[in-house]
């Protein structure tokens, strides 16, 4: 775990509020227009894809993103095929993905590959490739996660 | 100058579409139609909600209208705001996909969809910037 204190929190709600007998629960009342967002997508993509339902079965990890121009936030809580999401960073994350806007919709946009990889070599994937680069791109908990990273990738990817 | 959501504003936003190569290329495949909601702002001259529907097909615009909230909701896509939000997205003061994630936009449609698309959503977003816009709150 990179991350074993509190990170940063945004509107943080304690209790678990289950939005029906989906996939996706939202631990908080109000959840954020982006975990709603997040969540939807994530949800939408498992039930359309098998692939990613295995991926999504498997899984279990606790993955914050932070919105760096919007300052928000949200920890994905993969918990063997059932998923929460939180508004904000929650504590005892595994990875933690932090870039702007736009670089997150590229990494919802990255190509899978042979093997489930992501491909970085098109031009979706080179632009977040460069981000890292840069810097503006900024993943914690990467090297020993690299196969969670994948996994998740996998899930979020709509390509 | 168009007045802001009226037929004349929708010719040139569908011109500006369709003007443009990044649009074009980033929207092939596209086939679903987009509905905008102007919900009304009373107090800054903007009496009744308003829609804009937009027929976009691959690339390319084939027609976008004005009319009434009701018809842009029932388009595949909807985007609902009030006023004064379209306004900031207009004056390139909110950026759109960060205003969808905030839920200052608020959408509704298929989300893969529409993250596949988010290249040609923004450059749908900044046609409505590139020409003159009269606001009915700034007469």
């Amino acid at each position: 775990m990179h991350d074993p204190v509190s990170g940063r929190m945004a509107r943080r709600k304690v209790k678990a509020a289950p939005k029906g007998p989906g996939l996706v629960d939202y631990a908080s009342k109000e959840a954020s227009a982006f975990a709603e967002m997040l969540g939807g997508l994530i949800e939408a993509n498992v039930l359309a894809n098998p692939e990613k339902q295995k991926d999504f079965d498997t899984l279990v990890a606790r993955v914050g993103i932070w919105v760096t121009d919007i300052d928000e936030g949200v920890t994905l809580v993969f918990d063997g095929g059932r998923l929460t999401v939180y508004n904000g960073l929650e504590p005892r994350r595994t990875i933690t993905i932090h870039a702007e806007a736009e670089t997150v919709m590229s990494l919802s946009n990255l190509k899978i590959g042979l093997l489930g990889l992501p491909v970085y070599y098109n031009d979706v994937g080179r632009g977040v490739a460069l981000k890292l680069l840069q810097g503006k791109l900024k993943i914690d908990g990467l090297v020993p996660n690299i196969a969670t990273l994948n996994r998740v990738t996998r899930i979020v990817s709509v390509q | 100058m168009a007045k802001f959501a009226s037929d004349e504003w929708a010719t040139l936003v569908k011109d500006e579409v369709n003007k443009s190569s990044v649009y074009k290329s980033a929207a092939k495949g596209w086939k679903w139609t987009v509905g905008l909601v102007i919900e009304a702002e009373p107090d800054k001259n903007f009496p009744e909600s308003r829609g804009v529907v937009m027929d976009l097909f691959d690339g390319e615009a084939r027609d976008i209208r004005v009319g009434p909230a009701s018809d842009a909701q029932k388009c595949d896509f909807v985007i609902t705001a009030p006023y004064s939000r379209w306004k900031q997205v207009g004056k390139k003061e909110l950026d759109a996909t960060k205003g969808m994630l905030q839920g200052k936009l608020k959408l509704k449609g298929d989300l893969p969809t529409i993250v596949r698309y988010t290249k040609s959503s923004q450059e749908l977003t900044d046609c409505t910037t590139r020409f003159p816009v009269e606001w009915p709150d700034e007469k």
